[in-house]
C-alpha cells in the first residue's frame, strides 16, 4: 500500500511523458501537458455544470450528497482554472519559437507544473469531501478561503502565486536570454499585472465592502483587462503562424488593443462598484466606461471585414481558424452585446447577481476565452502530430471538429438564451415587483417562466456536453495516420 | 445619482441596449465593406444602421432616465460609434500600407511592369 502510494508521482510523470512528441521543442512538451490538463478541467466543468443545472430542475438530486454550492463552485473554479492552464500551455508553446531561443529554467517550470497539478487535484478533493463545517481561521487556509470564484484556501492561493512567479521568469528569463518583441514585450507586462493582481485576493478585511472592493480587483481586471491581453499575445501569435500575418502588422494591432481595452476595460471596474457599499460617484464612472467597453469590439468588425476582404486567408488548420472566427462573434455577443444589455445602474439595480450575470457570463467566456483555448488546441494537436495536414478535405470531411463546433456553440448560445429568459422573470418578478425580499425570491424561482428556463437550459447544457466529449473525441483522433503535411505559408516578416 | 428604470420600460432598455451594439456593429461592418474596393452602393445602409442605432441610444436613454450628468455617456455612445470606424479603418489602411506596396511591387515584378525589377531587367532586351 505505502509502496503504491510512493510510487505514484512516478506513475503520474510517467503518464504525462507518454504525451512527448519528437515533433516538438522542450517549451512544447510542456505546454502539452498544460493542455492535456486543460481538457481534463474543461470535462470536469461541463460534468458539474451539467449536476447543478439537474439540481435546479430536482433539488432533491444528490442533496446531501453533492450539494449545489459545491457543484457551482467546482463547476466556476474548473472553468476559470481550465482557461489558465489553456492560456499558461499556449504560451509555453510559441515561448522558444518567439524568443529564438530554449526555455530559461524549463526543469523549474515543469517542477511549477507538477506542484499545480497536485495542488489543484487537493483543492478539489477537498471542496468534495469537505462540504461543511464551521467557517473559522483554519478553514481559510485549509478549506476554503469563501470568496466567490476564488475559494481555494490560502495555502493554495500561495501556491498559485509562486508558480506564477516560476511561469513569469521562464517568460521574462527566455525573451532576455533570446530576443524581446513587441509580443513578448506585451506579455511580460501583462504576467507582472496578473501575479500582481492575484495578492489583492488573498488579504480578507472584516468589513465587506472593503473586502469586495479588493475581490473585484481580481474577479475583474482578470478577466476584462490582464486576460484579454493574453489573449490578445496567444491571438497575434496564432494569426503569424495560422495565416501567415506578418508580425509588424499584428503587434501594431496588438498595441491598439490593449490601449483600447485597458482604456476602457480598468475603470469598467466601476459597474461591480454598483451595489457594494462604495460612493456614489462609481455609478457615473462605471456607467460611462461600461458604455465604452463595447466599442472596441466594434472597432474590432472593421478589422476583421478588412482583413477578410484584402487577404485571400489560406489557412494551415481549418478547425483552428473555424475556433478563431467562433471567438471573434462570440466575444463580441458575449461581453458586448449581452454585457451592455444590464450594465448601465439604472437597469442593474434589477438584474446584478440574477440569472442575467449567468447568461452573460456563460456566453462571454465562452466566447472571448474557451473558443481560443480550443482554437490552440488545435493548433498544438497539428504539430504534436508531426505538422500534418489539417486543411480541406480531412478524413470524413472532418465532420467531427465541424459538429463539435456547431453542438457547441449551438449548446452555449440555448444555455445562454434560457438563462436570459429566467434573469428577466427574476429582475422583474423577485426584484422589481417582489422588492429582492426573500417572498421574492422563491416567488421568482417557482414561477412557470424560470422553472421552463431552467428545462431549457439543462437540455442545451446536454448539447453542450455531447459537444466537448465530440471534441476531445476529435483531438484525440484528428490528423491519426495522417501523411500529407501541413503547407508552408509565406514567412511572416 | 440614479433613477431606477421602470417596471414597464425593462424590455424597451433591454431591446434597445442590445440594439446600440448590434446597430453599432452593422454600421461599422458595412462602413468598412463599403470603403472595401469602393462599393458607395453599401454607404447609405452603413449610415441607415447608424440612423437606427441613434434612434435606440435615444430610447435608451429614455427608459434608462440618462438625464443631467447622464447625457454625457448619450453622446459618448453617438460619437464613439459614429467616429470608431473612421478611425478604425485609417488604422488598418495605414498598418497594411506596406503589405499593400509590396504586393504591387510583385504583381508588377510577375507582369514584367517594374523596371527595377530583376524579372523585368531579364526580360529587358
Amino acid at each position: 500500500m505505502i509502496y503504491s502510494v510512493a510510487a505514484l508521482p512516478h506513475r503520474i510523470a510517467g503518464a504525462f511523458d507518454a504525451l512527448d512528441s519528437p515533433h516538438l521543442n522542450g517549451g512544447q512538451q510542456l505546454a502539452v501537458r498544460y493542455l492535456a490538463v486543460a481538457v481534463v478541467l474543461f470535462l470536469a466543468q461541463v460534468l458539474f455544470g451539467m449536476l447543478s443545472g439537474i439540481q435546479f430542475v430536482a433539488p432533491g438530486f444528490l442533496h446531501g450528497v453533492l450539494d449545489f454550492n459545491v457543484n457551482r463552485m467546482v463547476h466556476i473554479n474548473a472553468m476559470v482554472v481550465w482557461l489558465l492552464y489553456g492560456f499558461i500551455g499556449s504560451i509555453y508553446w510559441f515561448l522558444e519559437d518567439e524568443s529564438g531561443t530554449e526555455i530559461a529554467g524549463l526543469k523549474w517550470g515543469n517542477v511549477a507544473f507538477y506542484v499545480l497539478t497536485a495542488a489543484v487535484t487537493v483543492v478539489v478533493l477537498v471542496y468534495l469531501l469537505i462540504q461543511t463545517g464551521p467557517g473559522k481561521d483554519a478553514s481559510i487556509w485549509f478549506i476554503n478561503e469563501g470568496r466567490e470564484y476564488i475559494e481555494a484556501p490560502r495555502w493554495a492561493d500561495i501556491g498559485i502565486v509562486a508558480v506564477m512567479l516560476v511561469f513569469f521568469y521562464n517568460v521574462a528569463g527566455t525573451f532576455m536570454k533570446g530576443r524581446w518583441s513587441g509580443i513578448a514585450g506585451v506579455l511580460t507586462l501583462d504576467l507582472v499585472a496578473l501575479a500582481g493582481l492575484y495578492v489583492a485576493g488573498m488579504f480578507y478585511l472584516t468589513n465587506i465592502t472593503a473586502d469586495q472592493y479588493w475581490w473585484w480587483w481580481v474577479i475583474h481586471l482578470w478577466v476584462e483587462a490582464t486576460w484579454e491581453v493574453l489573449v490578445g499575445c496567444i491571438m497575434a501569435w496564432s494569426l503569424m503562424h495560422l495565416l501567415g500575418a506578418r508580425r509588424k502588422i499584428v503587434q501594431t494591432w496588438l498595441y491598439i488593443e490593449v490601449a483600447l481595452m485597458f482604456g476602457s476595460g480598468i475603470l469598467g471596474l466601476g459597474h461591480h462598484y454598483f451595489w457594494i457599499g462604495t460612493p456614489d460617484y462609481w455609478f457615473s464612472i462605471g456607467g460611462f466606461f461600461s458604455a465604452l467597453e463595447p466599442i472596441p469590439l466594434v472597432a474590432m468588425v472593421v478589422h476583421s471585414v478588412y482583413d477578410a476582404g484584402v487577404h485571400n486567408f489560406k489557412s494551415r488548420n481549418h478547425p483552428a481558424l473555424a475556433w478563431i472566427i467562433a471567438h471573434t462573434f462570440g466575444n463580441f455577443l458575449g461581453a458586448g452585446v449581452w454585457g451592455f444589455m444590464h450594465t448601465l445602474p439604472q437597469i442593474n439595480l434589477y438584474t446584478h447577481g440574477t440569472q442575467w450575470s449567468a447568461s452573460h457570463g456563460h456566453l462571454a467566456f465562452f466566447g472571448a476565452y474557451a473558443t481560443i483555448n480550443i482554437a490552440f488546441f488545435y493548433l498544438a494537436v497539428q504539430k504534436w502530430r508531426g505538422d500534418v495536414w489539417m486543411g480541406g478535405d480531412l478524413p470524413g470531411n472532418g465532420w467531427k471538429w465541424k459538429w463539435a463546433l456547431a453542438l457547441l456553440n449551438l449548446g452555449v448560445m440555448g444555455m445562454t438564451v434560457a438563462l436570459l429568459i429566467a434573469g428577466y422573470e427574476q429582475s422583474f418578478v423577485e426584484r422589481a415587483v417582489g422588492g429582492s425580499t426573500w417572498e421574492g425570491y422563491f416567488a421568482a424561482q417557482n414561477q412557470v417562466w424560470f422553472k421552463q428556463a431552467m428545462h431549457w437550459r439543462l437540455l442545451f447544457g446536454l448539447v453542450t456536453t455531447a459537444g466537448v466529449v465530440l471534441l476531445v473525441w476529435d483531438l484525440l483522433t484528428i490528423g491519426k495516420g495522417e501523411s500529407r503535411k501541413a503547407p508552408t505559408l509565406t514567412k511572416a516578416a | 445619482m440614479i433613477e431606477p428604470v421602470a417596471l414597464q420600460d425593462f424590455f424597451v432598455t433591454f431591446f434597445s441596449a442590445a440594439a446600440v451594439i448590434l446597430f453599432g456593429a452593422g454600421y461599422a461592418g458595412l462602413f468598412a465593406w463599403a470603403r472595401l474596393g469602393n462599393r458607395r452602393h453599401l454607404m447609405p445602409w452603413a449610415y441607415a444602421c447608424y440612423a437606427t442605432l441613434a434612434i435606440a441610444v435615444y430610447a435608451l436613454a429614455q427608459a434608462a432616465h440618462l438625464h443631467g450628468n447622464w447625457t454625457l455617456v448619450t453622446v459618448l455612445m453617438l460619437l464613439g460609434y459614429l467616429l470608431a470606424p473612421h478611425a478604425i479603418w485609417h488604422l488598418c489602411a495605414a498598418t497594411h500600407r506596406a503589405e499593400h506596396a509590396e504586393a504591387r511591387e510583385v504583381s508588377a515584378d510577375q507582369n514584367g511592369e517594374n523596371p527595377l525589377s530583376s524579372t523585368a531587367k531579364r526580360k529587358t532586351p
